[in-house]
């Protein structure tokens, strides 16, 4: 009979323990999505392109929340904001200062971190449901400035965006790969996970160093962080500085890729699906982050394709029964519902709970 | 020179005056114990030490530092480390990522660098967990390293907790009952590693415990306290037998 050798190799190094992959499990599944991130833009239909497209940009809004809320323990409904700031900021970089590609979009991160560390502060003399209800009043005063600082967003009817994502002979509004042209879709899809990726191993790296472990501390027990020499305004107002950053690269490249933005992309319900992502993903996770992006994403697209051979189910209402939209928003709430009530810790409890099994596999424990 | 210099602080909270003139000092190296009934202000001394409050009158000075109005993270960097009486772990966190959260104040790597990884922050990362290493075998924590504190036992991370305020390499270490809630052998363990501690790492303490005998067996020096006032501070068995703090004790009559 041939050993069955374990899913890990012992550490014999400290460096081993540093190792983010450290199963063979996990470096395959790493090398699957990194096959994924080829194939996909390639053979998917020019719909599901451009939903992941949108679930990528999500992903990323949801990565900045989750280090502000599962990482630091700050609640925010203002990241909606942050987004438009995002976006706005970068149609000005690009088109009115004509900056080209990678630096709009850091500086439309940078100002978005800006802001967001200003209202950092706020978080240190408020906490829980009182710093909501601050950061939704910051939400409302975004909104006002979108709806009103009309040279710069074009009022409530939006503006159109000029910010081409173009370096070198990488043009993601039109990529030419072994001699085909590819889609606005396809390009934006290998560029907007590729963001995705660096911006996923940057979080990575900062929760499982100095100034992550810091946050964590703050998170669980703010005053002894205090006491062992862990500034809460240093690291409170740079959890806002970060995650607001996030939320601001997020909705650059959303304005980018849309090429036109109005006050209505960035309301509350944008704030309340990024709490949504962390929750149904997995709070105080980074893969959580962009499980729950693709998720809450796709699901609402999946209802929609299935909705045909539903019963009680019509395209336009005109029938009896639900509209499919209406059925999509019953199934967001439900789901909320159920991941708080059955999973709180969300998809990525469950990924570790199936992973567990089968590292113990054949015992059951 | 004293490295604690503590003369005549008092801390009051609204009517109640929690501290009235306290004095003391810690010599370096020194174990030095608090002992005192429920209420004396022996855990309010520690709040006064790390900043953590601020005493209306007196002074208190590390080294010849005045640490009045110096807040808790500044504190921290000027060598004071301190473990809480009803702990005060990070519980989701690893054992080892709480003793590495220890080496904080002595780490440089920011959010930028930290992002990036390579260079700087992996550097600082690998020196650090090798130093925890030493912190985590004189605590004993071996088996431990990866578990999150939330689902230790309780004598283990009161363990945990002193690996942490260790790994900051304290010139005054305060210990808040170390041994509350421990059994008889993980109260005498618990008192073997703070003479280690004490000895080997030459570490100032000071120590706030109930269990008298760990106190008279470990301590240098002894001060009694009630009701926010110093009763008495001496060798370990002169403050035996001193009258009033039988009588704080025992009650009035028994001595």
């Amino acid at each position: 009979m041939k050993l069955r050798l374990p899913n890990t190799r012992l550490t014999t190094e400290y460096v081993q323990d540093t190792a983010l992959f450290r199963s063979w499990t996990a470096r395959t599944g790493i090398a699957l999505c990194a096959l994924a991130w080829l194939v996909a833009p390639l053979v998917l239909p020019e719909y599901w392109a451009t939903v992941l497209v949108y679930a990528g940009i999500a992903a990323i809004g949801a990565l900045g929340l989750n280090l502000l809320t599962g990482f630091t323990g700050q609640v925010s409904l203002g990241h909606a904001a942050f987004y438009g700031i995002g976006a706005y900021s970068a149609a000005v970089f690009a088109e009115r200062f004509g900056l080209p590609f990678p630096f709009w979009l850091i500086a439309a991160a940078a100002v978005g971190g800006m802001v967001g560390g200003l209202t950092g502060p706020f978080a240190l003399r408020l906490r829980g449901n009182y710093l909501v209800i601050v950061s939704l009043g910051l939400l409302v005063l975004g909104q006002h400035v979108f709806e009103n600082w009309t040279s710069v967003t074009g009022g409530l009817t939006g503006r159109t965006v000029r910010a081409p994502v173009v370096l070198g002979p990488f043009n993601a509004g039109s990529l030419v790969l072994f001699g085909t042209r590819l889609t606005r879709s396809q390009g934006y899809l290998y560029f907007v996970w590729a963001v995705v990726t660096v911006l996923a191993l940057a979080a990575r790296n900062i929760v499982r160093t100095r100034p992550g472990r810091a946050l964590q501390a703050i998170r669980d027990r703010d005053l002894a962080a205090e006491v062992i020499g862990v500034s809460q305004v240093h690291y409170k107002v740079g959890a806002f500085v970060v995650s607001s950053g996030y939320a601001a690269c997020a909705g650059a490249i959303y304005a980018s890729y849309a090429r036109f933005v109005s006050p209505l992309d960035f309301s509350l319900f944008l704030s309340i699906q990024f709490t949504a992502m962390i929750v149904v993903g997995g709070i105080g996770t980074i893969h959580g982050s962009i499980l729950g992006a693709l998720f809450l994403t796709l699901l609402p697209r999946a209802i929609e394709s299935v909705s045909g051979s539903l019963p009680f189910v019509s395209q336009d209402g005109s029938g009896a029964g639900l509209t499919v939209q209406s059925l999509n928003q019953a199934m967001f709430g439900l789901l909320i519902i159920c991941f708080l009530l059955f999973e709180p810790l969300g998809i990525a409890e469950v990924w570790r709970r199936i992973a567990r099994y089968f590292k113990a596999w054949p015992f059951t424990y | 020179m004293p490295l604690l210099e503590v003369e005549g602080i008092t801390l009051r909270f609204g009517g109640v005056t929690a501290l009235s003139g306290v004095s003391f000092t810690v010599e370096p190296g020194e174990l030095f114990a608090i002992i005192g009934p429920n209420g004396a202000g022996k855990t309010s001394i520690f709040n006064c030490l790390n900043g953590v409050y601020r005493p209306a009158e007196g002074r208190i000075a590390l080294a010849g530092q005045s640490l009045m109005g110096v807040g808790a993270t500044q504190t921290a960097k000027l060598g004071i480390a301190r473990t809480f009486q009803n702990l005060g772990l990070f519980s989701h966190l690893t054992v080892l990522e709480n003793i590495l959260l220890g080496r904080h104040h002595l780490m440089t790597t920011g959010f930028l660098a930290g992002a990036i990884w390579w260079g700087r922050a992996r550097r600082e990362e690998l020196a650090q967990r090798r130093h925890c290493e030493d912190i985590i075998e004189l605590l004993e924590l071996e088996p431990y390293r990866f578990s999150p504190v939330s689902l230790l036992p309780y004598g283990v991370r009161k363990r945990v907790e002193v690996a942490r305020a260790v790994a900051m390499d304290p010139r005054l270490l305060l210990l808040d009952e170390p041994a509350a809630g421990m059994n008889l052998e993980e109260s005498e363990d618990m008192a073997r590693y703070i003479r280690e501690i004490n000895e080997e790492l030459q570490v100032a303490m000071i120590l706030v415990e109930h269990d008298m005998h760990m106190v008279m067996d470990l301590a240098h020096r002894v001060m009694a306290m009630d009701f926010g006032k110093v009763l008495a501070i001496g060798l370990p068995d002169e403050v035996r037998t001193n009258p009033a703090v039988i009588e704080a004790y025992l009650g009035a009559g028994a001595a």
